[in-house]
């Protein structure tokens, strides 16, 4: 055995998690650029494109308002949901719900938009909160593994809309494929064609911050996350405090599709969730745990996004950004594991321990 | 009914198939005592590339043996973070999937749509081809489903029921510190495990379009390789029970076929959810009707545990 020149800490210090992170995401990057090299794009080119078309113009700041949005929320979704050890990987689909509940709201009743958008936005999150509700019961009473049948209920809201934007709810008027007609409602534009979902997303967010941190739920919440045995031994509900996280889980990737279908898409349309529920994860795991650090993450989530544009428009396909940021993930899962290793001193560094 | 029932198994032998390989990599890599969420990307990949090789070179074989490769390979980077570096197994999964589903897609692009140049043929096994309902299943398909259904779980199940190297592979899943302490080699044992498994999301990737699907588009791995991982979780970490279940599942979508097929009054959006809705079915119901199950069926004790060494 090789002598130890490192060892693990149980948990690692925050400023080294940050710097290895920074080192993986240039890594990627730098392996990005490569790829693009030898795909014969130019990376420098395309970086300077992206970086204009981004944060260089005013719409490039307006899209990337409008991708941080749903973000905010999926990352949300999952990251309150990793506060008490689960993996919600269903926002996809409850964002699909939340969406098709919305839509359902708005064709089906008729009022002003004062009326219809607050109804709209309960209809989003109870849609969200419904899709979630078999793994969620699943997970408490029968300890069902709740990645598998969050994920899978995906599948079935992709479908769904399907169906309904071809099928019952298919656009008469102008004829648009997979899609609804234009909601009769909008959530007003702040600020060029950013909604003021925005703004309350980024409230939604900071208040969750709060909740998890300041008060008793969020308090056990941590706690059942931690140690369940400890918690229950405490005296938590940890079944009912399981329940109530994953129903508020989905009740935020429902809102997110709300807002989405109700603020930038204006219809139900198959795909729309655009992996945005995917992309929470991502997020939420940028965010480590933390509520206000989803704000940072969905922003950097969101340049890779509207990156992904500027690259279509270079004969690469949007799928590449998909690619791209499971690079980034792997790459930061790989340095938040290293963030856990501390030379040892008087040992000659030899590489890590085996 | 016959012919109905005939045509039925057929479809469900074919359609398994995919489901059938895959789950039985990730028995292996989950016995080891790793989850590879990266299933599904690892199939697109499979998928996509056995489609780009049989268009240079006409052979179904190559083919596969090329799906098989960069399943493995693929595999292996997942095995590189979650063995190797320890890294968080959920996420080098996801990881794994998101780069396998995104990379598939800017490959495949001057490949979706289009008939697979080459396929595996029909092979007629003489008189046991003529047995009703199971010969034209099992029998006079492509030349791939007897391995999947028979060679590969006989032997899988043999080395590791059977064999003190499949002792010592258990043992690297249920307890990795006392495997170690036997002088079984954990982290080699599990990383190869884990790039076999991956291998063979990539085989039955590669199976998809050369078999069952003979046409490439994006998405056409539709959750699959989720469902592979549901399987495995259902059939409690068993490789024959796992390839039947499989089995079970490709009836599940035979029966939404044949509803289009006969036009039955659903829609086929509604019959296109059956195999999502069955798998939620199937492992949550067992759980909540026979509550012992969950101890007879329990997941290897160390799964989706890193293992350190020098931390206790």
């Amino acid at each position: 055995m090789a002598a130890r020149a490192f060892q693990r800490l149980p948990s690692a210090p925050a400023g080294r998690i940050l710097a290895l992170r920074l080192v993986a995401i240039v890594l990627s990057l730098f392996i990005i650029a490569g790829v693009l090299a030898l795909s014969g794009h130019s990376p420098v080119t395309l970086a300077d494109l992206v970086l204009r078309s981004t944060l260089g113009s005013r719409f490039g700041l307006e899209d990337l308002a409008l991708f941080m949005c749903p973000l905010l929320l999926t990352g949300a979704a999952v990251t309150v949901c990793g506060t008490i050890g689960l993996w919600n990987i269903g926002a996809e689909g409850q964002f699909y719900a939340g969406a098709i509940a919305a839509t359902g709201a708005a064709l089906g009743l008729h009022g002003p938009a004062i009326v219809l958008l607050p109804v709209m936005t309960i209809a989003g999150i109870l849609g969200g909160m419904a899709w979630i509700t078999v793994p969620t019961l699943a997970r408490a009473y029968a300890g069902v593994n709740e990645i598998i049948t969050t994920l899978l209920l995906n599948f079935i809201a992709s479908l769904l809309t399907y169906y309904l934007t071809t099928g019952p709810w298919r656009d008469r008027i102008s004829g648009a494929q997979v899609s609804t007609q234009r909601l009769p409602v909008a959530i007003p534009e702040m600020w060029g064609i950013v909604h003021w979902g925005f703004p309350v997303a980024i409230v939604i967010v900071i208040g969750l911050a709060l909740v998890l941190s300041r008060t008793r739920w969020g308090y056990e919440i941590r706690i059942g996350g931690a140690n369940p045995e400890a918690a229950r031994y405490a005296g938590i509900p940890v079944r009912l405090r399981i329940i109530s996280v994953m129903l508020l889980s989905g009740g935020l990737a429902g809102l997110a599709g709300m807002f989405e279908v109700a603020g930038t898409v204006h219809r139900l349309q198959g795909g729309m969730a655009n992996n945005f529920g995917y992309l929470g994860i991502v997020v939420a795991v940028l965010a480590r745990g933390s509520c206000l650090n989803v704000i940072p993450a969905a922003l950097l989530m969101a340049l890779i996004l509207d990156s992904g544009i500027v690259m279509q428009t270079q004969q690469l396909s949007a799928s590449v950004v998909l690619a791209i940021t499971g690079l980034i993930l792997f790459m930061i899962a790989i340095g938040d594991e290293l963030a856990h290793y501390r030379p040892v001193a008087g040992t000659a560094p030899k590489g890590k321990a085996s | 009914m016959i012919a109905l029932l005939t045509g039925m198994l057929a479809t469900a032998v074919l359609a398994g198939g995919v489901l059938a390989l895959a789950a039985l990599g990730e028995v292996l890599a989950e016995r080891v005592g790793v989850t590879n969420l990266g299933v599904e990307g690892l199939m697109a990949l499979g998928a996509v590339t056995a489609v780009m090789t049989v268009s240079a070179v006409p052979s179904p074989w190559v083919g596969l043996l090329v799906a098989g490769l960069v399943g493995a390979a693929g595999g292996m980077m997942f095995a590189f973070g979650a063995v190797v570096m320890r890294a968080n197994q959920v996420l080098c999964g996801l990881a794994t999937t998101f780069m396998g589903l995104g990379l598939s897609t800017a490959l495949g692009h001057n490949y979706a749509g289009q008939p697979v140049a080459t396929t595996f043929g029909h092979v007629s096994v003489p008189v046991l081809s003529s047995i009703p309902v199971i010969g034209p299943a099992l029998f006079a398909q492509n030349i791939l489903i007897v391995p999947i259904y028979v060679l590969l779980p006989a032997l899988v199940h043999f080395v590791m029921f059977r064999t003190r190297h499949g002792l010592n592979m258990r043992a690297v899943g249920e307890n990795p510190a006392a495997a170690d302490a036997a002088g079984i080699p954990v982290m080699a044992m599990r990383f190869w495990y884990v790039t076999l498994g991956g291998a063979m999301a990539g085989l039955a990737g590669g199976y998809l379009t050369l078999t069952y699907v003979p046409v490439w588009s994006e998405g056409m791995v539709a959750g699959r390789g989720w469902i592979a991982l549901a399987l495995v979780i259902f059939a409690g970490y068993r490789p024959v029970i796992v390839t039947l279940s499989a089995l079970l599942f490709g009836l599940v979508t035979a029966l939404s076929f044949v509803g289009q097929a006969h036009n039955w009054p659903i829609d086929p959006a509604f019959l296109n959810m059956l195999p999502y809705l069955g798998t939620m079915a199937f492992i949550i119901v067992p759980v909540v009707v026979w509550h012992r199950m969950r101890r007879v069926m329990a997941a290897p004790a160390a799964l989706a545990q890193p293992y350190y060494r020098d931390v206790r």
